[in-house]
């Protein structure tokens, strides 16, 4: 089965990895596993999407970032959810149910 | 908030750590894909191509992140300075070049417009100064635009107005100070009201009060700022001291500001005197010598005003038609008074030195061009690695930016010397001139123009370069021989830019020059050198006709008698002098008929003795001077002059004809005949460029004046006979103070002083334009010949001669002269128009200048192309074919 990396809008990208971060906080490459796992394998994360999304949702206020020690006992930098992107994700995430149900709407009608 | 301006401050701050955080954070991603790719079972080297290759390439992404850390802009402005900074300092020469025309052009500039600003722009320093008028007596069938105010008129005026509210008047006056070191000071009799006017108060002490302006004793005066510190030091316990003033005391009781002056009159007023108003003064109508002001009600326009008075003066010529039939009001505001005169002038140097400024830009631009074909691989480089265009046009921008502040720099320190240098070369009669400096909003103009500057010169190689030809360039041998063509079509155009302008600017000097030199050619009527005037009143000490002729007649003896003398006369009135006697009185013709009442012909009244013609060197034309037997008890009798003559007596001889003569105002007689003995040449009394007025003379003896001017002529200088002369008037009365001494020949430069201020700074303009200009293109041919050395040699080598060569190079040259000129000489033809105020006897599309600039720049030129030509020729055809 070919896996085709689908193309991720910038915004839809910034919604996942807020999700993402709900639980605990992780480093960039814990993101871009999680993605993969969750979505199994169908959105593969383009690393070089994710580190300027991680920054620019810096720059933003919406995630907050520490350094700290990985599994290995080796430094790396963290990142969690602050309120502010708390309350980004589930506007988002309203958002984007809202888009796929007027799309489904539209695509089922024949 | 705040953490977003932390973050912001350590992005900038703390560049290094961020960075190395950056780096650490890529790492540690490439180690765990590496890790998974080696559990998946792939080599070492295989896992590390195969994470690198699905990380994307790293460079970009850092550059990805650091573009979000919020701060680029502010970094990259850094960046660009020091980059600039680095650039100019290399590239040693073309910085100083750059530099040194910026700063003569800027500074020109800084310094013409704080001289506009402060005559011009800046407000007066009174209370609402829009709110001030001027008012005057105009005739419009006499050709007398603004005449002084007489008496009985301003109180006419001042009675009716309704619009006003405040009107006053300053009489001229002069005062004799007889304390130690004797002197005459310029006074105004003032009205009261007339500080009101202004709105200012005395810097020390106080204004008159009203009760002074009724007062006959205890008279009451106020200083001027600049007698206060001349001759009082300054000291503030000079307020109720008395001063005798005139023979009488005088109590000082105020002294005014230093900025409380008026440039109404010819000279700045020393002292002011309450005005007191006796009957004879209120009946006064027909003399003028008042100058009136008034200020305006809130929310009264001037035009309003002009209405009013326009119907007040259409009343009184109703009401008084002997003295007022033709005579309207004319009012002007104050500042238009003061500084009117000089706006013309200021105007043509503003364009001028924008002229240069151009000018020098344009260089600029060309020698960026120039030297840019070496820098345009390195902006390949940083184009090819993703620089936006965008960036290198602010890179560029950047270094012209730092040109233009180093050459602001060094202008504002040019200013300083060059409006030191204007200030003292001034005509003295440009008002406002003591507060010219480098105010704020000088020095706001002078910034502004370096960066309007950097634009425009910056703005033309930016494009140029900012799209660079990759492929040309990166190329290893880097050939530009076409690459530039458009760019040579640029500097081209920039050289024939630069000599349009300076055509514009040779041509507005030589007109000026050419004025000059008409002017200094007018025969003034009266023989220059060596001749020296010394001015004195004696009304108050001699009291009496007789007592004014006999003194007159010993002090005559006495001048007469001093070695090296060799004339000797008296006027009351000289050519060029303000002596503040110069009326003019209507006459009829014996035996013809009369004119209507007010409508009679006026001629102006000079006292003078025989003595004076010699002294003067005016001619006698017909008939005799006076003599010894023109005495009181003879018939009165007259010398008229030439355009006096010409006028009425076109065709018949005027000696030996009558004419009556309305004498008014104080002290003089009443309607006398006075018989025409002869006429005497005409004398430019108001200045070279004016005509001659009608005039006729009475011999001092019929009437002794008490305003003597004595008139010396000498056969050496004059002035080193003037202690000698000074010394015999006062053996006649020690005490006499001295109004003025002048020689003649300073009265006419002093004259020409103004025209020959705007001509030295027009011509220094011009002459630094044509320079700027030359070496323009000058460098232009320079390059282009270093570009086509190539291709000469190869000619050369073919045969060609050295002459055609010059010929060839030489021509291309020309060729843009030539367009140059053109474009130039048609600009001259609309703006030159603009400058007609300045222009005496020239037309301001004189076609003479027009072409003798024209053949001046195109020699210049030709000059300028000839010489790199030279040395295109020189080179060794060997040498020249090898270039590349």
């Amino acid at each position: 089965m070919k896996k085709q990396k689908t193309d991720l809008l910038q915004g839809t990208l910034d919604l996942l990895v807020l999700k993402t971060l709900q639980g605990s906080p992780k480093h960039g490459w814990d993101i871009a596993q999680r993605i993969k796992q969750l979505s199994e394998d169908i959105l593969q994360v383009n690393q070089g999407s994710l580190y300027p999304a991680l920054h620019r949702l810096e720059e933003q206020e919406l995630i907050a970032a520490e350094w700290g020690a990985s599994e290995n006992n080796r430094r790396a930098k963290y990142y969690k959810l602050t309120a502010a992107g708390r309350k980004r994700l589930a506007t988002d995430t309203r958002e984007w149910e809202r888009f796929t149900w007027a799309m489904a709407q539209i695509l089922q009608a024949s | 908030m705040l953490r977003k301006l932390t973050r912001r401050l350590r992005a900038l701050l703390q560049k290094d750590l961020m960075e190395r955080e950056l780096d650490e954070e890529v790492r540690f991603h490439l180690e765990k894909e590496i890790e998974q790719n080696l559990q998946h079972g792939m080599s070492a080297e295989e896992a590390r191509y195969a994470a690198l290759r699905s990380f994307g390439g790293v460079a970009q992404i850092k550059e990805r992140c650091r573009d979000r850390r919020g701060v680029r802009a502010i970094e990259e402005i850094g960046q660009d300075l020091r980059y600039a900074a680095r650039m100019l300092i290399k590239q040693k020469g073309l910085t100083a070049v750059a530099v040194i025309a910026l700063a003569l052009g800027i500074g020109a500039n800084t310094a013409i417009f704080s001289i506009v600003n402060a005559v011009l722009l800046r407000q007066l320093p009174f209370a609402e100064p829009e709110r001030i008028l001027t008012l005057w007596e105009n005739n419009v069938k006499d050709g007398i635009e603004r005449d002084d105010v007489s008496p009985a008129n301003f109180l006419d005026w001042r009675e009716r107005s309704t619009l006003f509210e405040e009107m006053a008047f300053a009489n001229p006056h002069s005062l004799d100070y007889l304390g130690d070191e004797p002197e005459t000071w310029q006074a105004a009799l003032v009205s009261d009201g007339f500080f009101r006017i202004f709105g200012v108060n005395a810097l020390v002490g106080r204004t008159f009060l009203p009760e002074e302006y009724r007062a006959v004793s205890d008279r009451v005066v106020i200083l001027s700022y600049g007698l206060w510190q001349r001759r009082f030091g300054a000291d503030p316990k000079i307020i109720g001291q008395k001063l005798v003033l005139d023979s009488e005391p005088m109590t000082v009781v105020g002294v005014m500001p230093p900025e409380f002056k008026l440039n109404l009159f010819d000279q700045e007023k020393d002292l002011w005197a309450p005005q007191v108003f006796g009957e004879d003064l209120r009946r006064q109508r027909r003399a003028t010598y008042l100058k009136v002001l008034a200020r305006l009600k809130p929310g009264v326009t001037t035009e309003r005003a002009q209405a009013e008075m326009n119907s007040i003066a259409a009343q009184l010529s109703q009401e008084y038609p002997q003295t007022n039939s033709g005579v309207g009001i004319m009012t002007v505001p104050l500042t238009e008074q003061m500084v009117g005169r000089a706006r013309p002038a200021l105007w043509v140097l503003s364009a001028a030195v924008g002229f240069v400024l151009l000018i020098a830009c344009a260089n600029i631009a060309s020698l960026l061009l120039a030297r840019g074909r070496e820098r345009e691989r390195e902006f390949a480089i940083r184009a090819a690695i993703g620089a936006g265009r965008g960036r290198l046009i602010r890179q560029l921008l950047t270094e012209s930016l730092l040109l233009a502040v180093a050459g602001c720099a060094g202008g504002l320190l040019l200013a300083t010397w060059g409006i030191d240098l204007i200030i003292a070369l001034s005509p003295g009669n440009i008002p406002r001139l003591d507060q010219v400096g480098l105010d704020r909003t000088t020095l706001a103009f002078s910034f502004a123009t370096a960066m309007l500057t950097a634009v425009i010169f910056g703005l033309i190689p930016a494009l140029q370069f900012s799209k660079p030809d990759l492929h040309n360039c990166l190329k290893e041998s880097g050939q530009t021989t076409t690459g530039s063509s458009a760019r040579h079509r640029l500097r081209s155009a920039l050289v024939v830019a630069e000599i349009a302008l300076a055509l514009v600017l040779l041509v507005g000097a030589g007109l000026l020059l050419r004025s000059f030199d008409r002017l200094l050619r007018i025969n003034p009527g009266f023989a220059m050198d060596k001749v020296v005037s010394l001015q004195v009143f004696i009304w108050d000490r001699y009291n009496t006709p007789a007592q004014r002729a006999a003194y007159a007649q010993q002090v005559l003896e006495k001048l007469e008698a001093v070695p090296g003398v060799q004339a000797v006369g008296i006027t009351t009135a000289l050519p060029l002098l303000e002596s503040g006697t110069d009326t003019s009185y209507p006459f009829t013709v014996e035996g013809r008929p009369a004119a209507p009442p007010g409508g009679e012909p006026t001629i102006f009244s000079t006292i003078a003795t025989d003595g004076y013609f010699a002294a003067t060197g005016v001619p006698l034309l017909r008939g005799r001077l006076f003599n010894q037997f023109d005495t009181t008890a003879a018939p009165g009798v007259t010398l008229i002059n030439d355009t006096l003559a010409r006028r009425h007596f076109s065709d018949e001889d005027p000696v030996g004809r009558k004419i009556t003569v309305r004498f008014t105002g104080r002290g003089q007689p009443s309607p006398t005949t006075l018989e025409i003995i002869g006429v005497v040449g005409d004398v430019r009394h108001d200045g070279l460029d004016k005509e001659p007025r009608p005039e006729f003379f009475r011999p001092y003896t019929q009437s002794p004046s008490g305003s003597i001017i004595f008139v010396v002529r000498t056969s050496a200088d004059p002035l080193t006979l003037v202690p000698t002369l000074k010394a015999r008037i006062w053996e006649v009365n020690p005490t006499q103070p001295f109004y003025s001494i002048a020689t003649l020949d300073s009265l006419i430069s002093d004259s020409l002083k103004a025209r020959r201020f705007s001509l030295i700074l027009l011509g220094s303009f011009a002459v630094l334009a044509l320079a700027l200009a030359m070496v323009g293109i000058y460098g232009v041919m320079s390059f282009t010949t270093a570009q086509r050395t190539h291709e000469i040699g190869i000619r050369m080598a073919l045969g060609a001669q050295a002459g055609s060569v010059l010929k060839l190079v030489v021509g291309q040259g020309m060729k843009l002269t030539l367009i140059g000129v053109a474009v130039g000489l048609l600009a001259s033809l609309a703006l030159t128009r603009l400058m007609k105020s300045l222009l005496f006897g020239v037309s301001a599309t004189d076609p003479l200048t027009f072409v003798m600039i024209a053949l001046l720049l195109a020699g210049v030129s030709l000059v300028a192309c000839y010489l790199p030509a030279r040395r295109a020729m020189k080179v060794d055809p060997m040498v020249a074919l090898r270039y590349e």
